[in-house]
C-alpha cells in the first residue's frame, strides 16, 4: 500500500518541480516568473487541445510520445521514493530501467525523422550521440555501486545493512558520484549547458527541436515523460545526498521532497549563471562526467 | 539420431527436386520449400526427442575403410540446431516469392539445390564427432556457401566478392585444420574425445590456431574483411542464411574446440572477451558509417558476433577463475544470442532484399518515407530494429541481460578480470547505445520522412511469402521478448553436457527469466493503456494534416532532409583514430559560388592493414619471381621432376 501511495504521489508531484527551476531563473532574471504551477496548467491546456499533423508522418510519429511517456513511468515503478519499497525490484531492474529509458529515445528518435524536418534531424543526430555517451557513463556508476554494497537493483542501493549514502563510509567517493551524475542529468534531461530549454533558435536545440511537429495531448504525454524523466534522475541524487531516513514516514517523504526541491534549485542556479556549451564541446563534458566516476571505481580497488 | 537423418536427406532431397523440376518453375519452387520446411520441422521433433536424454545420442560407422564417421547430439549441438531448423525454412518460404526471375529458372533451381546443400552441412558440422567428420561438413558448408554467393555470377562485383569470401574461408580452414593436425598428432586419434589428452603446448597452439581459423568464419573484427563484400553481393535470402546462421558456425566450432581442450587457461578467455568488445564496438561504428543498407547490416553481424563473443568470453573467464554462476549465465547468454541474432539479423536482411527487389535502390540517402507504399516491410523491419538495438521488451534485451548479469559477477573477481569484467560492461553499454543510433538511422532515412528520390515513390510490399516470412520473424522476436522463460531455460539447457558447467544449470538462474517476463509485459500493458487513454483524450477534437513545421521557411523540399551521413556524421568522427575517414570538399568562393561536390569516404583499418601487410607484399614477391612463368613446357617438366627429386632425397 505505502508502495503505491509513494508511487502516486510521485506521479503526481513530478510536473510541480519543474516550475521551481523556471521561478528561480525568475528570481536570478529580477523577474516574478510564471506561477509554480505552470507545468500543470501546461498539461491542462494541451490536453483540451486537438492535433494537427504533418502529412509526412506516419504511425511511428503517434507511436513516439506513447513509448517515451510509458518508458519514463516504468523506470519511477523501480524507484525507492523516500526509502519506501518500489513497486517492483529485482537483482538487474537498473539495466532494465536504463534499457526502457534507451526505448523511449528511440522511439523519440525515429518521431523526429518522421517528420523530414531537417532540423529534427539536426536534434535526433545529436540526441543518438550524446545519450550514447551518457549511457556508457551511467553504467560505470552502476559498476561503482556494484562494487560498494554488490547490489544491482535501484531498491537494494539505498537499504539493507550498507546503504549507499554520503554519510556512510565510503561517502568520499560519492563526491564525485553525485557530480558526475548531475552533469548526466543535465544532459539526459536537455538543460543547460547542454541543451537550452528556452532558446527562440530551433538550429541550436537538441530535445526541443525533436518535437517541434508534435502538438496537442501528444505533446503533452512527451511533456509529461520529460518531467518523469528528470524526476527520476533528480530522485536518484537525492537518495545519495539524503541524511538517515527518519522514524515518521511522512517527516521522511517530505525531507525527501524537499531535498529534490533543492536539486531543482541548483538545476536553475546553473542555468541562469553558465551558457550553453557549443556543439563540439558537449561530447567532453560528458566524457568529463565518466571520467569522475571512472576515477571513483580505481579508487575502490582499494578500498574494497 | 534415425529421426535427424530423416530430416537431412528431406532437406537434400528439396535441393534435388528443383533441378529435376526446373522446367516448371512454379513447382520447383514449391516442391523446395514444402521438403525444406518438412525436413527443417522433422529435425527440430529430433533435437526436441533428444533433449529429454541426459546422455549424448551417438552414431558412427566406417567411411571409406580407413575413417570413421561418427555423429554426436549432445547439448552443446541441440542449442545450435534449431536456429538453423527455424530460419532455414522461412527464409526458403522468403525466397519463393525473392527468386521469381523467370528467365533464371535453371539459376534458381542450382540456388535451391546449394542452399538445401549449405544447411545440411551445417547440420553435419554441429553433430560432428571427430575430426574427420567436422573437417568434411565444414568445407561442405564453405564450398555450398561460395556457389550460393556466386548468384549474379556475371557481374564484376559479385565475382570479387566471392573470391574474396572464398579466399578467407579456406585460409580459415587451412588454420583449422592445422590446429586439428596438431592434436591429432599428439594424441594419435581423430577423435573427438581424445583431445583432452594432448600436452599443454599443443593445446595452446591448437586454440590460437582454432581461434583465427573459426573467427574469420565468424567475421571477428580484423578477420571480418570478406563480410561486407560478400553480403551486398549476395542475393538476400542467401545473407539472410550466412549472417543470420552460417557465421554462428564459428561460434560453434570455437566453443566446441574450447570444452574439448578441457583446459580453462585465462589467456584463452582473455583473448576471446578482448575480441568480443574490440568487434562489437568497432562493428557498430563502421556499420554508423556505411550508405548501403546490406553493408550496414553486414556490419552490425560483426557487432553482434562481438557481443556473442563477450558472452562467451566472460563465461571462460567465469571458468577459469572458479565463478561458475559467471560462466553459466556468460555462455547461457551467448547461446541465446546465437538464436536471438539469427532471428533479428535474418529479418533485417529479407526487409533489404524487400527494397531491393521493389526499388531497386541500395544506397539508404536515395531512400526514404517507404513506411507508406511498404507497411508490411516498414513494420517488421522497425521491429527487427528495435531487437537488434537489445532494447526490452524484444528478444535481443533478453540475451543481452543475461551478458551483464555476467559481466557484473565478474566485477568480484580480482586483478585483470575485473577490468576486463569491467569493460565489458561499459562496451555493451556503448554498443548498446551506438547499435540504437545506427538502426534510429536505417529505419528514420530509409523507411520514415519523405523519399528522397523519385523511384522510391512507386514502391510496393513484396510477394505474400517475403511479407509472411518477415511477419513470422517479427512475431519471433517479440515473442521471445514478452514469453523469454523457455529460451532462458533452453539456452541454459545448452550447458547440460559441458563437463564443468554440469553442476550448475538451472538452479542459479533463480527468478531472472521471471522478473524480465514480467516487466516486458507490464511495459506493454501500460502501453496499451496510454494507447487507450491517448484515443479518449482525443476523441470530438478537431485533428488536420498540415506541411511539416519547416521553422518558417516554407518552399522546403525532400532534399533538405538530414541524410544517413549527416546523421552519424558526428558520432562516427568522435571515434576517429579507429576509423579512417577521407572527406572531398572543394571550399565555397566568391559571392556567388559555383556547384561545388561533397564526398565522404570511410575505409575500414582491417582491409588497409591487410593490404599494407599482406597483399602488398605477396604482389611484390611474385612480381620478382615472374620469370619461373616463361612458357616453355619442357623446362615446366624439369621443375616438376627436379621437385620430386629433391622430395625424395628429403623425405
Amino acid at each position: 500500500m505505502e508502495s503505491v501511495v509513494s508511487f502516486g504521489l510521485a506521479l503526481l508531484l513530478a510536473p510541480l518541480f519543474p516550475g521551481v527551476i523556471l521561478k528561480t531563473k525568475a528570481l536570478f532574471a529580477g523577474k516574478q516568473g510564471p506561477p509554480l504551477l505552470i507545468k500543470y496548467f501546461t498539461l491542462i491546456k494541451l490536453l483540451r487541445k486537438g492535433s494537427v499533423y504533418s502529412a509526412s508522418t506516419t504511425f511511428v510519429f503517434r507511436l513516439g510520445p506513447l513509448i517515451s511517456c510509458a518508458a519514463a513511468i516504468m523506470a519511477l515503478l523501480f524507484f525507492p521514493f523516500a526509502g519506501t519499497a518500489p513497486l517492483i525490484a529485482f537483482h538487474g531492474d537498473v539495466i532494465m530501467v536504463f534499457y526502457l529509458l534507451g526505448l523511449g529515445r528511440f522511439f523519440t528518435i525515429v518521431a523526429a525523422l518522421d517528420t523530414a524536418s531537417p532540423f529534427e534531424g539536426m536534434g535526433a543526430a545529436r540526441e543518438a550521440f550524446f545519450s550514447t555517451l551518457a549511457e556508457a557513463a551511467i553504467f560505470v556508476v552502476l559498476i561503482l555501486f556494484f562494487r560498494m554494497n554488490g547490489a544491482l537493483s535501484l531498491a537494494a542501493y539505498f537499504s539493507g545493512s550498507q546503504p549507499i549514502s554520503i554519510i556512510g563510509s565510503q561517502g568520499a567517493l560519492l563526491l564525485l558520484v553525485i557530480v558526475a551524475l548531475f552533469m548526466i542529468l543535465l544532459t539526459e534531461n536537455s538543460r543547460v549547458p547542454v541543451d537550452d530549454p528556452a532558446t527562440h533558435l530551433e538550429l541550436t536545440m537538441i530535445h526541443e527541436v525533436m518535437i517541434l511537429d508534435h502538438s496537442g495531448p501528444d505533446l503533452a504525454l512527451i511533456e509529461l515523460g520529460a518531467f518523469y524523466k528528470l524526476f527520476f534522475y533528480a530522485s536518484f541524487i537525492a537518495c545519495l545526498i539524503k541524511p538517515p531516513p527518519l522514524a515518521d514516514p511522512v517527516a521522511n517523504t517530505l525531507l525527501f521532497y524537499g531535498v529534490i526541491m533543492l536539486l531543482y534549485m541548483v538545476v536553475g542556479v546553473v542555468e541562469s549563471i553558465m551558457a550553453r556549451l557549443k556543439m563540439d564541446l558537449v561530447p567532453k563534458y560528458i566524457l568529463t562526467a565518466f571520467a569522475l566516476v571512472f576515477f571513483a571505481v580505481i579508487l575502490t580497488l582499494e578500498i574494497v | 539420431m534415425d529421426i535427424l537423418f530423416a530430416a537431412l536427406l528431406l532437406v537434400l532431397a528439396g535441393g534435388l527436386a528443383p533441378l529435376a523440376l526446373h522446367r516448371w518453375l512454379s513447382a520447383a519452387k514449391v516442391a523446395h520449400v514444402s521438403l525444406v520446411a518438412a525436413g527443417c520441422l522433422t529435425g527440430l521433433y529430433g533435437v526436441y526427442a533428444a533433449w529429454g536424454q541426459s546422455t549424448p545420442v551417438l552414431f558412427s560407422c566406417p567411411w571409406l575403410h580407413s575413417l570413421t564417421w561418427s555423429l554426436s547430439l549432445d547439448s552443446l549441438a541441440t542449442a545450435f540446431l534449431p536456429p538453423i531448423f527455424l530460419l532455414a525454412p522461412v527464409i526458403a518460404l522468403y525466397s519463393y516469392d525473392y527468386l521469381d526471375a523467370v528467365e533464371h529458372a535453371w539459376r534458381t533451381a542450382v540456388n535451391h539445390f546449394f542452399f538445401s546443400l549449405l544447411v545440411a552441412a551445417m547440420v553435419l558440422v554441429t553433430l560432428a564427432d571427430n575430426m574427420a567428420a567436422f573437417a568434411l561438413a565444414w568445407e561442405l558448408m564453405s564450398l555450398s556457401s561460395y556457389a550460393l554467393v556466386l548468384y549474379d555470377y556475371e557481374r564484376e562485383e559479385t565475382q570479387r566478392a566471392a573470391h574474396l569470401y572464398l579466399l578467407f574461408t579456406q585460409t580459415g580452414a587451412l588454420l583449422v585444420f592445422a590446429a586439428f593436425g596438431l592434436l591429432a598428432q599428439s594424441t594419435g586419434s581423430l577423435a573427438f574425445a581424445q583431445i583432452q589428452l594432448a600436452p599443454q603446448a599443443a593445446k595452446t597452439a591448437a586454440f590460437f590456431l582454432a581461434l583465427i581459423g573459426f573467427g574469420s568464419k565468424a567475421g571477428v573484427f580484423p578477420l571480418h574483411i570478406w563480410l561486407p563484400h560478400a553480403h551486398p553481393a549476395a542475393p538476400s535470402h542467401v545473407s539472410a542464411l550466412m549472417s543470420g546462421v552460417m557465421i554462428k558456425m564459428g561460434v560453434y566450432g570455437i566453443l566446441r574446440l574450447y570444452f574439448l581442450l578441457n583446459d580453462f587457461n585465462p589467456l584463452f578467455a582473455r583473448t576471446v572477451l578482448v575480441l568480443g568488445m574490440v568487434s562489437g564496438v568497432l562493428g557498430v561504428v563502421y556499420a554508423l558509417s556505411k550508405r548501403e543498407i546490406k553493408r550496414l547490416l553486414a556490419y552490425s553481424s560483426i557487432e553482434n558476433i562481438g557481443v556473442i563473443f563477450i558472452g562467451c568470453g566472460l563465461g571462460m573467464v567465469g571458468l577459469s577463475s572458479g565463478n561458475r554462476i559467471m560462466a553459466a549465465f556468460g555462455f547461457a547468454g551467448g547461446l541465446l544470442h546465437v538464436l536471438n541474432h539469427a532471428l533479428f539479423k535474418s529479418l533485417l536482411f529479407m526487409g533489404a532484399g524487400a527494397i531491393l527487389h521493389t526499388v531497386g535502390a541500395r544506397k539508404m540517402d536515395q531512400l526514404g518515407g517507404l513506411m507508406k507504399t511498404m507497411p508490411v516491410t516498414g513494420r517488421t523491419f522497425l521491429a527487427g530494429s528495435v531487437a537488434i538495438s537489445g532494447l526490452p521488451p524484444f528478444n535481443g534485451f533478453v540475451s543481452e541481460f543475461l551478458i551483464y548479469y555476467a559481466a557484473f559477477q565478474g566485477l568480484g573477481l580480482q586483478g585483470p578480470d575485473f577490468l576486463l569484467s569491467m569493460a565489458a560492461i561499459i562496451a555493451l553499454a556503448l554498443i548498446g547505445g551506438l547499435a540504437a543510433g545506427c538502426f534510429t538511422k536505417v529505419v528514420g532515412i530509409v523507411f520514415l520522412g519523405e523519399p528522397r528520390r523519385e523511384h522510391a515513390h512507386a514502391a510496393t510490399d513484396p510477394g505474400p511469402t517475403m511479407g509472411a516470412a518477415m511477419t513470422l520473424l517479427a512475431v519471433a522476436c517479440l515473442g521471445i521478448g514478452l514469453w523469454p522463460e523457455p529460451f532462458i531455460r533452453f539456452a541454459f539447457a545448452g550447458l547440460r553436457d559441458l563437463a564443468p558447467l554440469a553442476a550448475v544449470s538451472a538452479d542459479v538462474l533463480g527468478a531472472v527469466p521471471h522478473n524480465l517476463a514480467v516487466i516486458a509485459r507490464v511495459f506493454v500493458g501500460l502501453l496499451l493503456a496510454l494507447t487507450a487513454l491517448r484515443r479518449l483524450l482525443y476523441r470530438g477534437k478537431p485533428v488536420s494534416q498540415n506541411t511539416t513545421w519547416g521553422c518558417g521557411f516554407t518552399q522546403a523540399t525532400s532534399r533538405i532532409q538530414y541524410t544517413g551521413a549527416s546523421y552519424s556524421l558526428s558520432i562516427v568522427d568522435f571515434h576517429r583514430p579507429f576509423i579512417k575517414t577521407t572527406t572531398k570538399f572543394a571550399a565555397l568562393v566568391r559571392i556567388f559560388p559555383g556547384a561545388t561536390q561533397y564526398s565522404r569516404k570511410v575505409e575500414d583499418l582491417a582491409e588497409i592493414g591487410l593490404h599494407r601487410l599482406l597483399v602488398r607484399p605477396v604482389l611484390k614477391i611474385a612480381d620478382k619471381l615472374r620469370w619461373i612463368q616463361h612458357g616453355h613446357i619442357q623446362l615446366y617438366i624439369g621443375y616438376i621432376v627436379f621437385t620430386i627429386a629433391a622430395l625424395l632425397l628429403v623425405v
